[in-house]
């Protein structure tokens, strides 16, 4: 039952009509990637990888993960067929967990096809020769849990939760990685950074800003995978635990 | 058996329902009202989907919200017309058959036995988003009595339905209730349940109203004067020959549109009468229609009584 209903979960997350925009997102990053030699002519491949990596396929995870989530349970109780699932002889924190571990893993697979076509692109299509790659694969995977589990615990909490979830994602998780002091650490996206060890950017405050290179994140990566693992634990035990106590009932249904 | 003991539900500072008491056994139990009487609110708290804000809800001795255990053994159709519209509706009832626990041979097997039942095998493969609300409805009535269960709920089930789809349902919940099934099954309208049950509870603006069988309500309606209009070219010709009937009362003329308002007592001997009028002495009738044939008529005798 557990299986079938992962296995479903990711099929649905699957369906081509749903996948084909991300795969189109991760053609362009990997398009972006082949441009970007003419742009940062000064910069090593390794370099330009960090820097696109940064920009685009971690807040791409994380704009995967908000969109993806917010669609378990958010979704079938805006379109009301909610009440199928919650009149089956499962348990609901079951059927979310599933759920959710399904969503985690097209996430993580959209990260990963994403950071091997921009690697093949940069590095001149010999993408498992980037040296960078098995601990952007790691954060990716890890993003996807702990940004996942948060958007996940908003949908729970509140309606329409997906505009608040992108707005997360592109004002909270660009703007906090630079700010000074320790306020970095309140970001999942630093974590994530923590993880990959990228070089920092140097010369282009721009891209400096969008790879949260601004702050003063020297975190490690035996801080990085602890932390996403622990916050991404806690947040989806608080969300099991929600769904199972809560009514999830369209309030317009009631007479 | 399903036993609510002083249960009421508030949506804020409105009452879904309030105060209901009552039991639900073996058999079909018509759950009438009108729109927002509470019905739904009734169904959703018995299927485990909302708390009551105050009371008891019993099923086999099971708290129902949110009990797993409780879905082995309990079917709901709701009212909502809500799909996954782009699964076929094979692959809908199969993926809520695979949820309720059955394996890959079972769900698929159980899953035609069902739509077989509900008269959809031929038409299953095609997307639900194309499917006429009839089709719809067999597909949600498929999906509630898929695992066999013992007590059945369906909220407003017969919505959609065509003349032969409704007496399919019937034939189909007079089977199973003589198989010891306890369903429950809300309308708000009379006479699409009156011919599948005399058992009722009758809900009036989230009160129970009235619970029992049918025909002691139907003798309490028919103690009360009884409106009928009957629209006629011979309006004073035909008062004139209904006036001698034993069970009218009185005759208003309504004279712009040819009809008679008639009050009459005991509705269904006056019927009688009526056809016996109409075909052997070729009394010039062109319609009637009762405007208290109705629900809404059943609840204003109970209230004013």
């Amino acid at each position: 039952m557990e299986f079938y209903l992962y296995t479903h979960s990711v099929k649905e997350f699957l369906r081509a009509r749903r996948i084909a925009a991300w795969v189109i997102l991760t053609l362009m990053v990997a398009a972006i990637g082949l441009v970007w030699k003419y742009v940062a002519k000064s910069e090593t491949d390794t370099q330009r990888y960090a820097d696109l990596t940064s920009i685009f396929t971690f807040h791409l995870v994380a704009l995967a993960a908000a969109i993806m989530t917010t669609s378990i349970i958010g979704q079938e109780v805006e379109q009301k067929t909610i009440v199928y699932i919650l009149t089956r002889p499962v348990s609901r924190w079951k059927l979310l967990l599933m759920r959710y571990l399904g969503a985690v893993t097209v996430v993580s697979l959209i990260g990963i096809l994403c950071s091997l076509l921009l690697s093949a692109a940069v590095f001149g299509g010999n993408p498992l020769g980037n040296s960078l790659l098995v601990p952007d694969i790691m954060a990716i995977i890890l993003g996807a849990f702990a940004y996942s589990a948060f958007c996940l615990l908003v949908s729970l909490l509140i309606v329409r939760s997906m505009i608040v979830c992108i707005l997360f994602i592109l004002a909270w998780e660009t703007t906090v990685p630079n700010m000074p002091g320790d306020l970095y650490r309140l970001s999942i996206y630093s974590y994530m950074q923590a993880i990959a060890q990228h070089p920092a950017v140097t010369d282009n405050r721009g891209t400096a800003f969008l790879s949260g290179d601004l702050g003063n994140n020297f975190l490690q990566p035996s801080t990085g995978y602890p932390v996403l693992i622990i916050v991404s634990v806690i947040l989806i035990a608080f969300s099991l635990w929600w769904f199972t106590i809560f009514e999830f009932v369209p309030r317009e249904d009631s007479d | 058996m399903i036993q609510l003991q002083n249960v009421s539900r508030w949506y804020g500072q409105v009452i879904g329902l309030n105060d209901v008491t009552c039991q639900i056994g073996p058999g079909v139990t018509a759950l009438l009202g009108m729109n927002g009487a509470g019905k739904s609110t009734m169904m959703r708290l018995i299927t485990g989907q909302l708390r009551p804000t105050t009371g008891d809800i019993s099923i086999n001795g099971m708290e129902p919200f949110a009990n797993p255990e409780l879905y082995k053994i309990l079917g709901y159709c709701p009212e909502i017309d809500k799909f996954y519209e782009h699964n076929t509706g094979r692959q809908f009832v199969y993926y809520l058959a695979r949820l309720a626990g059955y394996g890959k041979q079972e769900a698929a097997d159980r899953t035609n036995q069902m739509l077989l039942t509900v008269g959809m095998a031929d038409r299953a493969d095609r997307p639900i988003a194309g499917f006429s609300k009839g089709m719809r409805q067999r597909i949600k009535l498929a999906q509630a009595m898929l695992h066999d269960p013992e007590i059945i709920l369906l909220d407003e089930p017969l919505n959609g339905l065509d003349p032969i789809g409704r007496h399919d349902m019937a034939s189909l919940l007079a089977h199973l209730a003589s198989m010891g099934k306890t369903i429950l099954i809300s309308s708000h309208i009379l006479y699409e349940v009156q011919h599948m049950t005399e058992s009722i509870l009758l809900l009036h603006r989230g009160r129970l109203l009235a619970t029992g069988d049918l025909r002691v309500i139907r003798s309490l309606l028919d103690k009360h004067p009884h409106q009928v209009r009957i629209n006629t070219t011979d309006p004073h010709g035909v008062a004139e020959r209904l006036v001698t009937l034993p069970n009218v009362i009185s005759i208003a003329f309504e004279t712009r549109e040819n009809t008679l308002q008639l009050e009459v007592r005991e509705p269904d001997s006056f019927y009688n009468a009526l056809s016996d009028l109409i075909l052997n002495q070729g009394l010039p009738v062109e319609g009637f229609e009762s405007p208290d044939n109705n629900l809404e008529s059943v609840f204003k005798y109970l209230v004013e009584a």
